[in-house]
């Protein structure tokens, strides 16, 4: 008697669940399902591949493409080129830095992103940096170095010490031993800050409008240019659909760290 | 040892400069900078009233109604005005371009696509525009803006200090040294090393924040002047911060802080009672169940808002639903949510699993035993789950943008947003940041100290 109690509240606590995985299954699978099913049919409804074929023929779609990887791809690099020594900075004992310091190199994630880049722009206008691809990427690597450098940070400050002792008592040198033993035990952190700022970046799309006064387009700024033009809504959704694919492609190869960002607070 | 101190030397001397470099073309910028507040003061032949700003790009043609310069001071649309008008404000922009001839002011003139105009202009006008300008030139003085040459004389003055010190303890130690044993070198120099490599570490990162914070420094200092124009200081000044508390910034501004406010509390509510439930649920799912949710529940926290955001708009498109208000409620809470769950699941598996089951046991109903078992151990879990909401929800731009539907419906971001592509950010948001700024900082800060006051 007891023991089918049991079983029922366990089954029973199960279902709390349930509202939520329906909501996902409404509102995240549903949706993109959608997307994919705008992405091959027309206005008026029928199954059609053109939009995906109008995207590798026009070339303003493609060639915008291509920009954004490269410049999400520079983004990311410089991000890790800049954050990775204040991460390390920041975790290694050895500097013995502040721990407010780590804080405060969090906080700019916390101020609207568009103000952020509305004070950039007005930044450039008063040293008197031209507004155009420079100023782009400088722009995008304000507003993305902190979600390069929590993870690392994150995964160097979770490190075990003793191996980097380990290590230097064992006649490694700093150089070596950074390259042999912090590096590889700091790949995850790499990996999950390069996703971090790979993803929005390749996807940014009024950041970009903002800093170069519109004269570059990338590809989030194309789809929304097309998703907002009804008559176009559908290549769009094409547009969508490839950028999803990009993303999908990304986070498989950066395992699913994402997970980083919930321990903010 | 010496060329190592000597190539440090050179790469400061050469810092030095570069800066002395920027110096120069600074000064240029300064008197740039004096005729153009004179400028300002020239008629808007549009308008037909002195413009108290500093004009930095002219906008013309019709493309002035849709693009974002935000920091375009003359905007002539020609939606709005005839060509009579634009041939009549060109005089005005034609003085500007005349200056960027002069190989100054370059910066000053965007034009776009109405090249056939110029030249027509350029042909009529040249000399009657230059002449007047002049005229007025001569007859008028203002002070130049010193809030940057301050700054480059003062990075200037750190760096010539710098080197100075550098060069003074480098004498000194060199003499200190040749009264010691070997021994006594050896260690000396290597504490050196240490403190020099402390010192370069703690710079980096201190410039690198310095950079990082240099924008929004800027936010705080202009929330303290009146200008209309963000980046033109016109004196201290308060009136900013009276104007936002008096709610004189504008209906429109007022309700994109209603709504915030509004849209952020019903999604972080919504999504930490949901999340919280669901995480529950998914403690209690067998392996496989358990995996296929968490990855379901990590699919909003991977995409992108601009995927989230177009994904949601057409949803509710192929719906039929009217977005508005309720539609950025529901699409707050989708990515929200995921982190509330991730939030609560580690206070789950740091908890007895077996004290619900006890209080049921001893006669509690579910929601009791939820009431008074579960939410009192899982409230740390829950708490900063729903002011990661709070905050996400607050700062989202992307989905809110396309699921804000057309009703006139603004948040914060979207109304910045709205602002600096229409040119010129209202006023009043620049305290509303700064306190919005100083607020998270000391609440940071407050947690931080009592973390380590907890440590200890």
């Amino acid at each position: 008697m007891k023991m089918k109690k049991l079983s029922d509240i366990a089954s029973s606590r199960r279902t709390w669940a349930w509202p939520y995985v329906l909501f996902l299954g409404l509102f995240v699978v549903l949706p993109l399902v959608l997307i994919a099913y705008f992405a091959f049919t027309d206005n008026h409804g029928s199954f059609t591949i053109q939009n995906l074929v109008k995207f590798f023929t026009q070339s303003e779609a493609i060639s915008t493409f291509l920009y954004s990887v490269f410049i999400a791809v520079l983004n990311t690099i410089i991000c890790l080129l800049l954050g990775y020594p204040a991460a390390y900075i920041m975790a290694m004992k050895e500097f013995r830095t502040p721990q407010t310091l780590a804080i405060l190199f969090i906080m700019p994630m916390w101020i609207n992103f568009l103000l952020r880049t509305v004070a950039t722009v007005e930044l450039f206008n008063m040293v008197g940096i031209p507004l155009g691809e420079g100023a782009l990427l400088f722009g995008l690597c304000y507003d993305y170095l902190p979600f390069m450098i929590y993870p690392i940070y994150n995964t160097l400050q979770k490190m075990d010490y003793s191996l980097i002792e380990a290590a230097q008592d064992l006649g490694a040198n700093r150089a070596k031993c950074f390259r042999k033993v912090v590096l590889p035990l700091s790949m995850p952190g790499i990996y999950s800050g390069i996703v971090m700022v790979f993803m929005p970046t390749v996807s940014t799309f009024a950041i970009a409008e903002l800093l170069t006064h519109n004269n570059i387009k990338l590809f989030g700024s194309l789809i929304q240019d097309y998703i907002t033009t009804s008559d176009l809504l559908n290549y769009g959704a094409m547009l969508s659909l490839i950028l999803l694919v990009i993303i999908g492609i990304t986070s498989f190869f950066g395992g699913d760290e994402e997970g980083e960002k919930g321990g903010l607070i | 040892m010496i060329r190592r101190n000597l190539s440090i030397c050179l790469t400061l001397m050469l810092s030095l400069m570069v800066c002395a470099q920027t110096n120069l073309s600074f000064e240029l910028r300064v008197l740039t900078n004096q005729k153009t507040a004179l400028l300002d003061s020239i008629p808007n032949p549009l308008l037909g009233e002195k413009v108290n700003v500093q004009p930095h790009i002219i906008l013309m043609g019709s493309e002035a109604d849709s693009l974002p310069y935000k920091t375009a001071d003359f905007i002539v649309s020609s939606a709005a005005f005839g060509e009579a008008d634009l041939l009549a404000a060109f005089d005005s922009v034609y003085s500007f371009q005349v200056e960027a001839e002069n190989g100054e002011m370059t910066s000053l003139v965007l034009w776009r696509n109405n090249k056939e105009i110029k030249n027509a202009q350029k042909r009529a006008t040249r000399n009657n525009a230059y002449d007047a300008m002049e005229n007025y030139l001569r007859t008028q003085t203002t002070p130049p803006s010193l809030l940057l040459t301050y700054l480059y004389w003062g990075s200037a003055a750190v760096l010539l200090l710098a080197l100075l010190a550098y060069l003074f303890f480098t004498i000194k130690n060199r003499r200190d040294e040749k009264t010691m044993t070997s021994v006594q070198r050896e260690t000396i120099r290597r504490k050196r090393a240490n403190q020099r490599r402390h010192l370069i570490s703690q710079s980096y990162l201190w410039i690198l924040l310095l950079v990082l914070y240099a924008p929004i420094i800027l936010i705080l200092v202009y929330s303290f002047t009146e200008s209309k124009v963000f980046g033109n200081w016109t004196g201290f000044s308060g009136q900013l911060y009276l104007n936002l508390f008096s709610g004189k910034g504008g209906t429109a501004l007022n309700s994109a802080i209603i709504n915030t406010v509004l849209i952020a509390l019903i999604a972080a509510f919504s999504s930490t009672i949901l999340g919280t439930l669901a995480a529950i649920g998914i403690y209690n799912m067998r392996a496989r169940q358990r995996k296929a949710v968490t990855f379901l529940n990590s699919v909003p926290m991977i995409n992108p808002d601009i995927i989230t955001g177009i994904s949601l708009f057409l949803l509710f498109v192929a719906l039929g639903v009217t977005q508005g208000f309720v539609t950025v409620c529901i699409a707050h809470i989708v990515f929200c949510t995921p982190y509330v769950v991730l939030s609560v699941l580690p206070r789950l598996s740091g908890m007895n699993p077996n004290i619900y089951e006890a209080a049921l046991d001893l006669g509690a109903t579910p929601f009791l035993a939820l009431r008074k078992v579960l939410v009192p151990e899982l409230w740390p879990g829950m708490l900063s789950g729903f002011v990661l909401a709070l905050t996400l929800s607050v700062d989202d731009f992307g989905v809110t943008f396309f699921t804000k539907g057309s009703g006139g419906l603004e948040t914060l971001s979207t109304f910045i947003y709205a602002d600096a592509r229409k040119g010129g950010l209202t006023p009043e948001l620049r305290p509303l940041f700064s306190l919005i700024l100083l607020v998270l900082l000391s609440i940071l800060i407050y947690i931080n100290i009592r973390k380590k006051r907890q440590n200890k």
